[in-house]
């Protein structure tokens, strides 16, 4: 275990049991996911729908619980902890700010939700304020706090959601894919915020996000998951200029460049993931691996260190 | 093959009209794509639906502007109208394929209806056209997959599938609007090489909607890009991203991530779009543009040309310098 990590995660199993035509099927979402977290830093999560990254990020606050798997805190393992202590200090920012803030409430009201519940506030006039200093904060006019969720744009939106995850003064920001939603002249204008946020506040973040170029721009270190495991980790740019895994090595060719150099010239097949009911008996990635050989149709690759660099990939032929 | 000229699009009553498309002109080659980019909101959708004569009713109309497609005026017709007036060879596909795929009905029945609208056929050789379009789009397994239903297949072949439908009439023209925006990065870059890969083949030409400056510039060939009801800029996608005029375009590529990566701050473009109706007589982008002139707040910008195929609505162009 790391030193001086403020978040530790050991091999977290989440499984989820679904029903499909009649019949019961566990399915495992997370499949002994390990990683921490250290003070200041942002650990970027990148991973394609149904990789169990957002599992992982709900499995810290508590939202879903897990099989297996240990959690801590600053060391404290969490397992078991008051919910409602760990959610000062872990604290989530979700991907919809349209779904995400009550409808019927001010926003001032949803920002303070967390001082109201855990009795931060000791007169109205101090309430406003800790409202008026959150939303300056965030880059929002205090105005808004008598506003309601309608009235605001999808970025003042997300704005809001992040006022009411800083306002406690939490230790660790678990953000679920927060610019997805957003155009990217308004995904451009969050992403320095919360930057400039982690700096002045310094937060430890987990950023999760499908989107390479923002994980890029704002992590120091990313790991990639594919079904349920992380496949590859190391600092973002040895991930982004030299992907190992051959997972990461399609993930990163795949993004859309702005470069025209770059064109699309004709059909390119490279196959889709198996189904999350249809584990494969080995690695998961063998079916669509270019590299795969006999060993990875039976044994699943653990992830081990590679390099000098912190890099650590689950593959058996690299 | 495909033109539109000066297309506007108005909502709310005939004597205060608010365009939301406001004089879009565009043409559109054989086996050429056009990419059409611009933020939520810019129009884009509206442009489409309106040239494919799919606005919503009552709604949004089309106030002024032609639709041409191989020179007959389309504008006015609905779409059965075009098909059985011999000009039916225009499709469509969207950005969610599971809700514009009928969720109790077979993939296969599905595609022999269109089928059968185009071709007049029915019965068995509806269903091996069908097989042969799943083909067409590379669908793995494509006869065990005319028994599936939408939900049974992934979110890339569902959308495969809606391009197998698409090109049951042959289309001359194809308007894919975001049609790879709900799909993963790895399956997005497969439905993109193959819509490439069909146009080449079958001569298509498309019409690309996306709001991804990476996609357009990997998949077209030209790019208009939209704001506010206008098209600003259009040009070769080499000239737009080697060296884009208006600054609205400039601002969108500077904000991307992956055109920055390493810097600590992403350029931004401050503020918001203008909402429609509140435009008033200047350029449109002028509360926003960072080299904005007196002029750019009463007078509207001239279209001008800046050189051979790449044209600009702005009065003070970057890298022209000089106001002209």
């Amino acid at each position: 275990m790391n030193g001086n990590a403020v978040l530790d995660v050991r091999d977290l199993k989440v499984s989820f049991s679904v029903r499909r035509a009649g019949r019961k099927y566990q399915v495992r979402a997370v499949d002994g996911v390990s990683l921490s977290l250290a003070e200041g830093e942002v650990l970027g999560i990148v991973g394609e729908s149904g990789c169990g990254k957002t599992t992982v990020g709900r499995s810290i606050v508590g939202l879903v619980r897990p099989d297996s798997g240990t959690i801590s805190f600053k060391g404290t393992d969490m397992t078991g902890a008051s919910l409602r202590d760990m959610r000062l200090n872990i604290r989530m920012v979700f991907q919809d700010p349209y779904a995400s803030l009550n409808p019927r409430r001010t926003i001032g009201d949803s920002v303070a939700e967390a001082g109201d519940i855990n009795g931060f506030f000791t007169s109205r006039a101090g309430r406003s304020a800790a409202i008026a200093a959150t939303l300056t904060a965030v880059g929002l006019d205090p105005s808004f706090a008598a506003r309601y969720p309608y009235e605001l744009s999808g970025g003042q939106r997300q704005r809001a959601g992040i006022a009411r995850t800083i306002l406690p003064s939490p230790s660790i920001v678990i953000a679920d894919e927060p610019v997805s939603a957003l155009d990217v002249s308004v995904q451009a204008q969050v992403l320095n915020l919360m930057m400039d946020l982690r700096e002045q506040l310094r937060l430890s973040m987990l950023f999760i996000s499908h989107d390479l170029g923002v994980i890029g721009q704002i992590s120091n270190r990313v790991a990639v998951m594919y079904m349920g495991r992380i496949v590859e980790q190391a600092a973002t740019r040895t991930v982004l200029d030299d992907p190992r895994h051959p997972y990461t090595r399609s993930l990163v060719a795949a993004i859309p460049k702005p470069d025209p150099s770059k064109r699309i010239l004709g059909a390119i097949e490279t196959g889709e993931p198996p189904s999350l009911f249809k584990r494969p008996r080995g690695c998961a990635y063998a079916p669509r691996c270019p590299i795969a050989s006999d060993r990875c149709q039976v044994d699943v690759p653990e992830l081990r260190s590679a390099g000098t660099d912190g890099r650590a990939i689950a593959c058996h032929n690299v | 093959m495909l033109s539109v000229r000066d297309l506007t699009v108005s909502l709310g009553p005939e004597t205060a009209p608010v365009d939301i498309v406001a004089g879009v002109s565009f043409e559109l080659g054989k086996g050429e794509i056009l990419g059409l980019v611009g933020e939520s909101g810019c129009g884009k959708s509206m442009t489409s639906l309106a040239v494919m004569g799919l606005l919503p009713q009552p709604g949004p109309r089309i106030r002024a502007g032609r639709v041409l497609l191989e020179g007959c005026d389309v504008t006015q017709l609905q779409p059965w109208q075009r098909v059985v007036a011999g000009h039916g060879r225009m499709a469509m596909i969207f950005q969610e394929p599971m809700t514009s795929l009928n969720p109790v009905r077979r993939i296969g029945d599905q595609i022999a209806e269109a089928v059968r609208v185009h071709d007049r056929l029915s019965g068995p050789p509806a269903i091996d056209r069908a097989r042969e379009l799943l083909e067409q789009v590379r669908m793995p397994d494509p006869a065990m997959q005319l028994s599936a239903y939408p939900h049974q297949l992934s979110g890339g072949q569902r959308q495969r599938v809606m391009i197998a439908i698409a090109l049951a009439c042959r289309p001359q023209v194809l308007i894919a609007d975001e049609p790879t925006t709900a799909l993963d990065v790895t399956i997005q870059v497969q439905v993109l090489g193959l819509l490439r890969e069909l146009c080449n083949r079958l001569d298509m030409a498309m019409l690309f909607i996306t709001h991804d400056m990476g996609v357009i510039a990997q998949l077209a060939d030209r790019v208009s890009v939209m704001y506010a009801g206008r098209i600003v800029e259009t040009a070769g996608v080499e000239a737009l991203f080697g060296r884009p005029r208006h600054h609205y375009t400039r601002g969108l590529m500077d904000c991307m991530p992956s055109r920055n990566s390493g810097a600590r701050r992403l350029p931004t473009i401050a503020g918001q779009p203008p909402a429609p109706g509140t435009v008033g007589a200047g350029c449109v982008f002028a509360s926003r543009c960072a080299a904005v002139r007196e002029t750019c707040r009463t007078a509207a910008p001239p279209r001008a040309e800046v050189s051979q195929g790449h044209d600009v609505l702005c009065a003070f162009p970057l890298d022209g310098g000089e106001p002209r």
